[in-house]
């Protein structure tokens, strides 16, 4: 039974060599034992099964060979009792006990050793899920953690020791993004979910994970397991947000050079023929009041005048025909697709600036006409709006509501799309001049959003208009005509 | 030397350049015109002008660089500049060059007039008549 001593050099770390040497020490005492029992006992019983007892002993501590070493020793003690005992006379009992003994011997080394071959693959396994930088961990249908990765002792502060055994959602303080019956119910149904979810380490810091979910399910299709798949976000994100806001800041620097651009060459070519009427003019004066008036001169500078006159009215019209290119496109619209989508383009904000939505859609709403991009744009713009003025109110009060609704009037009918927000309102003697070029509330507003939201609703022959709420905040209303051949 | 002050005006506008000429010469003086600073002093004209009504912003050379290179000459021609863009920058490099005047388009007459009638009085030639 030497053989032990090879356990010590195993590799699996996981046994502690004094502990291996404890046991080499009890199974030999144990195999001794049973060997006086089974030589000098009068007892007629197969007591040699018993060395099952010491090779399911050993095969936690040993590897193959030793094994196979081990129970060859117990088959052999087997043996010599038997033939110490009936070494002379030997009858078909006592030879049917040593047989059965010796086969369950045998079977009980086989199944050890195939379950030591599993359970080291699966240590195996293990020990590639550590290679990852990604937290992974286990969880069983109550949600108590059976695995924990290196990945995860890492992300999250927790060693294996301390976080096995204990309830995930509990030790992780997670926030799921939706509720957890829908999470549970997608799992179910296809086997895995993905998300981002909030979770809280050792230290009490946030994390904010991409996590994927994979259920794992027994030989009879129950769920038996989740493993969980978790890769930080924290840092991608942050980087994330930052690129955003400098691609925000830079469409708005480009939105003011194209500006100043365009105005500097309008500027010029609007200046020039202007220049030239006015030079004319002072010259066709001079001309004219000469001692002697030369009349030939003065006409000429007249004529010069009609036609610099007419040039810069062809640069309008040059400008004209150019802004007619872009002219919007009217089509029908449903408002409530046209508002959803703009909530899909304002999903990030919304979550930036911690706004709850109220949504109130009257889903029986006539079609208008109308250029979608044209009217997301005036929507994305009163909610904005609407976002920034809720920046100085507590998040808990922060609520952008969303109201579409039909309307009949002595003007005829009408899509009105409301946008609500419950900020600190505007000066009742600020309201005329809202929709104002270069009018701004804001510090660093540009005031050009509303005039231009005002020049496209009016533009599709509907209005904009803005009133205060009575519970406070500003209500934005958009209001839309339903073509004539429209069918209710 | 012409009896009369001659104004050489530079403006790559046609349209300005006539009107200009026009009014110089409801003055009673002598105007010749020029499409780029280049063609002005590649020309014979650069002694006997009495004064340069120029554009600031054309292509090619500049109103301004046309400064520096008459004064690099050791001409000390007085410049009056008119321009669509008036920026203070390039108003300070033409003061710097001892401008005459720098005047926004449309400019005014009475003020174009006024300058003029300085340029002629600075380079002691005989007042228009």
């Amino acid at each position: 039974m030497d053989d032990r001593g090879d356990a010590t050099g195993h590799e699996d770390t996981d046994i502690e060599p004094g502990k291996n040497w404890q046991m080499a020490v009890l199974a030999t005492i144990l195999a001794a034992a049973i060997f006086a029992l089974d030589t000098f006992s009068p007892v007629d019983m197969a007591i040699a099964v018993l060395y099952v007892v010491v090779v399911l002993l050993a095969a936690n501590y040993v590897e193959r060979r030793g094994l196979l070493a081990i129970s060859g020793l117990c088959v052999g003690l087997t043996l010599a009792s038997f033939f110490i005992i009936h070494g002379d006379s030997f009858d078909l009992g006592s030879v049917m006990r040593c047989a059965v003994s010796i086969a369950a011997i045998t079977v009980t080394t086989l199944l050890s050793l195939r379950n030591q071959d599993a359970t080291d693959s699966l240590k195996e396994q293990a020990a590639l899920l550590d290679l990852t930088h990604d937290a992974i961990f286990v969880r069983d249908t109550e949600d108590v953690i059976r695995y924990w990765s290196q990945g995860a002792q890492e992300l999250y502060g927790w060693t294996r020791a301390e976080a096995v055994g204990r309830n995930a959602a509990d030790l992780l303080k997670t926030a799921f993004p939706h509720a957890l019956a829908t999470i549970r119910r997608e799992l179910l149904q296809t086997g895995r979910w993905e998300g981002e979810l909030t979770h809280t380490r050792k230290d009490g810091s946030r994390v904010t994970v991409m996590s994927r979910w994979s259920l794992q399910r027994d030989e009879r299709g129950r769920p038996a397991a989740t493993m969980e798949t978790n890769s930080d976000l924290t840092e991608r994100r942050r980087a994330e947000d930052a690129l955003h806001q400098t691609r925000t800041q830079l469409t708005h620097v480009t939105r003011i050079t194209t500006l100043g651009e365009l105005t500097a060459s309008i500027a010029h070519e609007i200046n020039q023929p202007l220049a030239a009427v006015v030079t004319n003019g002072a010259a066709c004066l001079r001309w004219l009041d000469r001692p002697e008036p030369d009349i030939g001169e003065a006409k000429a500078s007249v004529e010069r005048m009609i036609s610099n006159g007419r040039r810069a009215s062809d640069v309008v019209a040059r400008l004209r025909a150019l802004a007619r290119r872009s002219e919007p496109q009217h089509t029908p619209l449903d408002v409530n697709e046209v508002v959803e989508e703009m909530l899909q383009l304002l999903e990030r904000e919304l979550a930036q600036h911690r706004i709850a939505l109220e949504l109130a859609f009257d889903r029986h709403v006539p079609a208008v006409a109308g250029d979608r991009v044209q009217l997301q744009q005036v929507l994305i713009n009163l909610s904005l709006n609407a976002m920034q003025a809720m920046d100085a109110v507590p998040p808990r009060g922060r609520r952008l509501g969303i109201v579409t609704r039909a309307e009949q009037d002595e003007e005829g009918r009408a899509v009105v799309i409301e946008v609500r927000d419950r900020g600190p309102g505007i000066a009742p003697e600020n309201l005329p001049k809202l929709f104002n070029a270069f009018y701004s509330t804001k510090q660093d507003g540009m005031g050009m959003g509303l005039s231009i939201s005002r020049s496209i609703i009016e533009a599709h022959g509907g209005r904009i208009a803005a009133a205060p709420n009575e519970t406070g905040g500003m209500t934005f209303a958009v209001r839309l005509p339903v073509p004539e051949d429209e069918p209710t | 030397m012409s009896p009369l002050p001659m104004i050489s005006i530079i403006d790559d506008d046609e349209s300005v350049r006539v009107a200009t000429e026009s009014l110089v010469r409801s003055l009673g003086l002598a105007a010749r015109t020029f499409a780029s600073a280049e063609d002005f002093l590649k020309s014979s004209l650069v002694e006997e002008t009495a004064c340069v009504i120029t554009d600031v912003q054309m292509p090619g050379m500049s109103g301004v660089e046309l400064q520096s290179v008459l004064r690099a000459r050791g001409a000390d021609t007085p410049l009056i500049f008119i321009t669509a863009f008036p920026e203070e920058r390039v108003r300070r490099q033409a003061d710097a060059g001892g401008a005459i005047g720098f005047l926004a388009k449309p400019f005014d007459g009475s003020a174009m007039i006024e300058c003029i009638d300085r340029a002629l009085t600075a380079r002691g030639a005989a007042p228009r008549p």
